[in-house]
């Protein structure tokens, strides 16, 4: 003998008088709507630690993988049913199709769960509206949530469903659902005596007094599914009302609890005032008045609302309107903030170790736990900033690199895939001691979890094999060393091995200067840095040698090119000689003498040229004079112009300081520029714009002031005319040559 | 006076059988003061049916917002209905009263030069020096009126009153109470008592409500109508009640021309087109459905005197450049740049209209 009780999902009335329903019908088993091979997750849902809302996770075992959640809050009545059934000692199981039929529908599986009844022409609950003249969620709230009689309740829900069945189309699927659950009730039956069936209002009259046909058992012979995994997984309110919609969510979980709440201290008349009084604090917490006074009013409001519209109770729709007129004044805008923590919260779910199945799960929680991360888990956006640097101020070893530990695993879950932690950037201090992560938690987190768990059993092997992956697709150097620098910041000393590996082949044929500058910045960066990441970099340092040599080698030819070509290899020549004066394993002398030769070559880019000449100067390797036969050579008449102009463009990108305090320089550059005759000084005046563009000001003063030396002024008047608007003619005149053609400079 | 003569007859005229058929089919219980329940002013202000008597619409809109309104005066707040010009927040303060107290004619105009006499009680001077301080020679305005017989007053745009008159109501509000310390008397207000005040959302800067007096009041924003068929509605609606009022000599305005009309009036007002394509720069001058009837039942004016008796494009365009270009030139350039961007391009319906509005737009 089987008793049957039609729930809507989500409903504190429901979850409420299910309860009383079982105490009445003392079932030797509990039957619930939910997918009948996961069955053993109800033991762990219902263990006395697990926090609500949580979710049943189904994924395919093959990439891409696809995931189906079966949501449960505190009060839903699935969950109130499993926890009567395990209190009690009654044996509780899934009715409805194995998990792996929802995910093999091509529908979109979500779809497929949500009992969403399309139908010809008007849905059954649009009719429900026109009749009704209520929303759905106002109807049901007046109807089934304010109702406190049991015997009432059952004989409404039981109308309700079969009128909804009586309006909606039949659909294919759902008759399969409904053919599968009558052979479990039948299969039951043969074992069991009495029976408690827990489903959807609209599924109940479809079982009720049906007996399992020949032709349910024929449907339900062959399934078609997909092999899956499950596991359980925390979810939150904020996710079970954006899934809203008849059946898989709820629009306001928040409110629901308060509904929940005061329905098991038998006040449920005070709901109205617990949701009013929390949006008066919410509102006083976000900054707006709000007072006693304005609360009671919006009771008042509420209540009449109500009655005007046939409720005993208001329904959060009459309550709502009542806190826009009277808390809002008059706008929705005001108190929208307050209304959505109220009504839907923050809250997330919590599930003890050990009752999730997948290892990944466990490992990140256990992680979040030894990092001392778990305040962080949960739904509001927090920053957290770490210093990798030892601290010498604790005992253990383990706390003293807390922060390291740390950031090697956000940097883990970052190349999981996992968006638990966003790393910012830091704007003005780039120390690289220090990270600043921006952390938050949600279901979708849990979700990227469960799929990295096909990469591994921990977040460091998913990470690894991650980074393992994408080297062996990387195709060339910069690819490859960004997966050793990401090894690298994920402390996976076995990966940053192989990436090294990897880079040191592809070195080999890396016939681009540009790259090789880049690749060695990179591993110079590694080098410098590694002792704080607590990594031997020993085998990285042969690869920078390799690759500056290489360099060295390349560069000379590679430095008659384009401009833009030349744009890059300047970047490249001060990477390459930052890295030289980092590291002395570097032969510095080849180094210097690619940089001589670059200076002193009329074939190479000027602004290359310009920028050697500017480094040696920088490091004290030229000689006064020899600096100073150079600039006049290249600001001579027979040169172009516009080299001229480029080479000093090469030669100011470094140590300004010391070209505004040599005064020969400035003599040489007025000589120059008066040389000119006013065709050649348009492509000359672009690129020193340019040049002088960079300046900040101050030095731009200084300038003025040694132009006011050589000129013969003094300095006040040429910094004034120096700083003194332009006139509308100037700035006309400055206009007309961003049109400047360059021909073929 | 021969009740054909008026040009404007109060609602509870206009609509009286509407109003006694509601009284007469009354089931559910009425408030202390209310001539009707609060459901049956619902069904008088939104149309409907009361035992053979049909109810018109009276405000096309949002049911909720009227609910609202209604449950706001069940329950002796005072209402403060605030929104654009033209979103007939008058209109819908004079039906509630019609509807609550069959009586929508106690009522102050705010204005600048408003008193607190015009609010309180004033004297009879004449009165007061023959026979000194004594309730005959006491004026008793809308709002004392009100309080004595519990009745529901209209204060209509209470920003525009200076806020010392504001505040003389702050305290009828909240004691419900007129002290006469001429008299040494006191007026208690008798149960179903209560305000409805109109503010208008673009006189903000004018006289800045006080909070204590807001927060006496509940407050209902009355917003723009929100989808086009709707305000065609509004607008067809009022144009022929309206036309039927002046007696205009001309044909209504077939559908076709009031949803051009409301086409290019919640284009203007949204600042972009109805298909969300092209943007479109707002006028200086407020484009509200009332004005959207103004115009209509002005272009009829101008058929029934001046042209054939039905309202042409010719007439419109005359109409619709006096509404949207109000006086400065910023709004004849938004005109043109509406004409020759938008309205060339809407296609053969509009195409008339377009060589109108140019030829007087200049």
């Amino acid at each position: 003998m089987a008793e049957y009780f039609g729930v809507r999902h989500l409903s504190p009335a429901c979850g409420f008088f299910v309860t009383q329903f079982l105490e009445r019908v003392k079932p030797d088993i509990v039957l619930i709507e939910g997918p009948s091979d996961l069955s053993g997750l109800i033991a762990p849902l219902c263990s006395d630690k697990a926090i609500m809302p949580a979710a049943i996770l189904a994924y395919t075992e093959q990439a891409p993988v696809r995931t189906v959640m079966y949501p449960v809050a505190e009060f839903s009545p699935e969950y109130r049913a499993m926890l009567w059934a395990t209190d009690n000692e009654v044996p509780v199981r899934f009715c409805d199709l194995p998990s792996g039929c929802a995910l093999y529908s091509d529908n979109e599986n979500e779809d497929a769960q949500q009992e969403k009844i399309p139908s010809k022409g008007e849905s059954v609950y649009s009719r429900l509206e026109r009749i009704s003249g209520l929303d759905n969620d106002t109807f049901w709230e007046y109807t089934f949530e304010h109702c406190e009689s049991y015997d009432d309740f059952i004989k409404a829900v039981e109308k309700y469903g079969s009128h909804l069945r009586e309006f909606s189309e039949p659909e294919k699927y759902t008759e399969l659902r409904e053919a599968f659950m009558r052979r479990t009730i039948a299969e039951a039956e043969k074992e069991y005596s009495n029976i408690a069936v827990i489903t959807g209002a609209f599924h109940t009259c479809a079982l009720k007094g049906k007996s399992c046909t020949a032709e349910d058992i024929k449907l339900t012979e062959k399934l078609d599914t997909v092999s899956v995994k499950s596991t359980l997984m925390p979810y939150s309110y904020y996710r079970l009302s954006s899934r809203s919609g008849y059946g898989a969510g709820s629009k306001a979980p928040g409110y629901y609890e308060i509904l929940w709440n005061n329905r098991l201290r038998g006040t449920l008349d005070d709901a109205q005032t617990e949701y009013l009084s929390r949006i008066a604090a919410s509102q006083r917490k976000n900054g707006f008045a709000a007072s006693s006074a304005e609360v009671i009013e919006g009771v008042r409001l509420a209540g009449t609302l109500c009655s005007m519209r046939g409720g005993r109770l208001p329904s959060m729709s009459d309550l709502r309107d009542a806190a826009v007129t009277c808390m809002g004044h008059g706008s929705f805008g005001e108190i929208s903030i307050a209304c959505a923590d109220v009504e839907i919260g923050t809250k997330i779910g919590e599930l003890p170790e050990g009752t999730v199945c997948t290892s990944v799960q466990e490992d990140f929680m256990r992680q979040l736990k030894e990092l001392k991360l778990e305040r962080f888990r949960k739904a509001k956006d927090e920053e957290l900033e770490l210093d990798l640097r030892e601290n010498i101020r604790v005992k253990t070893e383990k706390s003293a690199f807390l922060d390291l530990n740390r950031s090697f695993f956000f940097h883990r879950l970052r190349i999981c895939g996992i968006g638990f932690c966003v790393k910012t950037e830091r704007p003005q201090d780039n120390a690289t001691w220090a990270e600043k992560w921006k952390i938050s938690w949600s279901p979708e987190t849990e979700i990227q979890i469960v799929e990295a768990s096909l990469n591994g059993d921990t977040i460091q092997a998913a990470a690894e094999y991650t980074l393992n992956m994408r080297l062996l697709s990387a195709e060339n150097l910069a690819e490859t060393a960004e997966v050793l620098s990401d090894a690298f910041e994920c402390g996976l000393a076995e990966c940053v091995k192989t990436a090294v590996k990897a880079v040191q082949r592809l070195a080999v044929n890396c016939a681009s200067p540009s790259d090789a500058g880049a690749t060695i910045h990179r591993l110079s960066g590694i080098i410098r840095f590694g002792s704080i990441r607590r990594i031997d970099t020993a085998p990285i340092a042969p690869l920078i040698q390799q690759l500056f040599l290489r360099f060295c080698l390349q560069a000379g030819s590679a430095s008659i090119c384009g401009e833009d070509a030349a744009e890059e290899l300047v970047t490249a020549l001060s990477r390459v000689n930052d890295a030289c004066l980092a590291h002395d394993f570097l032969d510095t002398d080849r180094f210097l003498t690619l940089l001589y030769e670059l200076s002193d070559s009329d074939r190479v880019n000027p602004l290359i040229s310009g920028f050697a000449c500017a480094v040696l100067t920088e490091r004290g390797k030229i000689s006064a004079e020899k600096l100073s036969a150079l600039i006049s050579r290249r600001l001579s008449r027979s040169n172009p112009p516009q080299e001229g102009a480029l080479w000093f463009e090469g030669l100011s990108r470094k140590n300004r300081r010391s070209l505004i305090s040599r005064l020969s320089i400035w003599e040489k550059l007025a000589e120059f520029i008066a040389a000119l005759d006013d065709e050649e000084f348009k492509p000359v005046l672009i690129c020193l714009r340019r040049t002088f563009g960079e300046f900040s000001p101050s030095e731009k003063s200084d300038i003025a002031e040694n132009i006011g030396e050589v000129l013969g002024l003094n300095a006040q008047e040429a910094a004034e005319f120096v700083m003194t608007e332009m006139t509308d003619e100037e700035q006309q005149t400055i206009a007309e040559l961003d049109d400047f053609d360059f021909g073929d400079i | 006076m021969n009740e054909n003569n008026i040009l404007r007859l109060p609602a509870e005229k206009q609509f009286q059988s509407e109003i006694e058929a509601l009284i007469a089919n009354e089931k559910n219980p009425v408030p202390t003061g209310w001539k009707m329940s609060p459901k049956s002013v619902l069904t008088y202000i939104m149309g409907g049916k009361s035992g053979g008597t049909v109810i018109t619409p009276k405000y096309m809109g949002d049911r909720r917002i009227v609910e609202i309104c209604i449950a706001t005066l069940v329950t002796d707040r005072a209402l403060l209905l605030i929104g654009e010009p033209g979103t007939a927040k008058s209109w819908l303060s004079e039906h509630l009263t019609a509807a609550i107290n069959g009586d929508s004619s106690l009522v102050i105009q705010g204005t600048a030069g408003t008193t607190e006499e015009q609010i309180r009680y004033s004297w009879n001077y004449a009165m007061l020096l023959a026979k000194g301080p004594s309730f005959e020679s006491l004026v008793k305005t809308p709002v004392y009126t009100a309080m004595e017989r519990g009745a529901i007053a209209r204060i209509e745009e209470i920003s525009r009153c200076a806020s010392e008159v504001q505040d003389a109501l702050i305290s009828i509000l909240s004691e419900k109470r007129i002290t006469i310390p001429e008299l040494g008397e006191e007026l208690a207000a008798k149960k179903g008592f209560s305000v409805i005040a109109t503010a208008n959302t673009r006189d903000k800067g004018v006289n800045e409500m006080s909070s204590a007096l807001k927060r006496r009041f509940n407050i209902v924003v009355l917003p723009a109508p929100e989808d086009m068929e709707t305000e065609i509605n509004i607008v067809s609606t009022r144009v022929a009640q309206l036309a039927d009022d002046f007696c205009l000599n001309a044909k209504l305005p077939e559908r076709s021309a009031v949803e051009k009309v409301v086409t290019i009036f919640r284009e203007l007002r949204s600042g972009q087109t109805l298909d969300g394509q092209v943007k479109v720069k707002p006028t200086a001058g407020v484009l509200s459905s009332a004005e959207a009837i103004s115009l209509l039942v002005n272009s009829m004016a101008l058929a029934g005197s001046f042209g054939n008796g039905k309202v042409t494009d010719a007439e419109l365009a005359g109409a619709l450049q006096g509404a949207i270009v109000k006086d400065d030139d910023k709004d004849k350039a938004v005109w043109t740049e509406y004409l020759e961007n938008v309205m060339r391009k809407k296609g053969r319906g509009f195409a008339s209209l377009y060589e109108e509005c140019r030829e007087i737009n200049g």
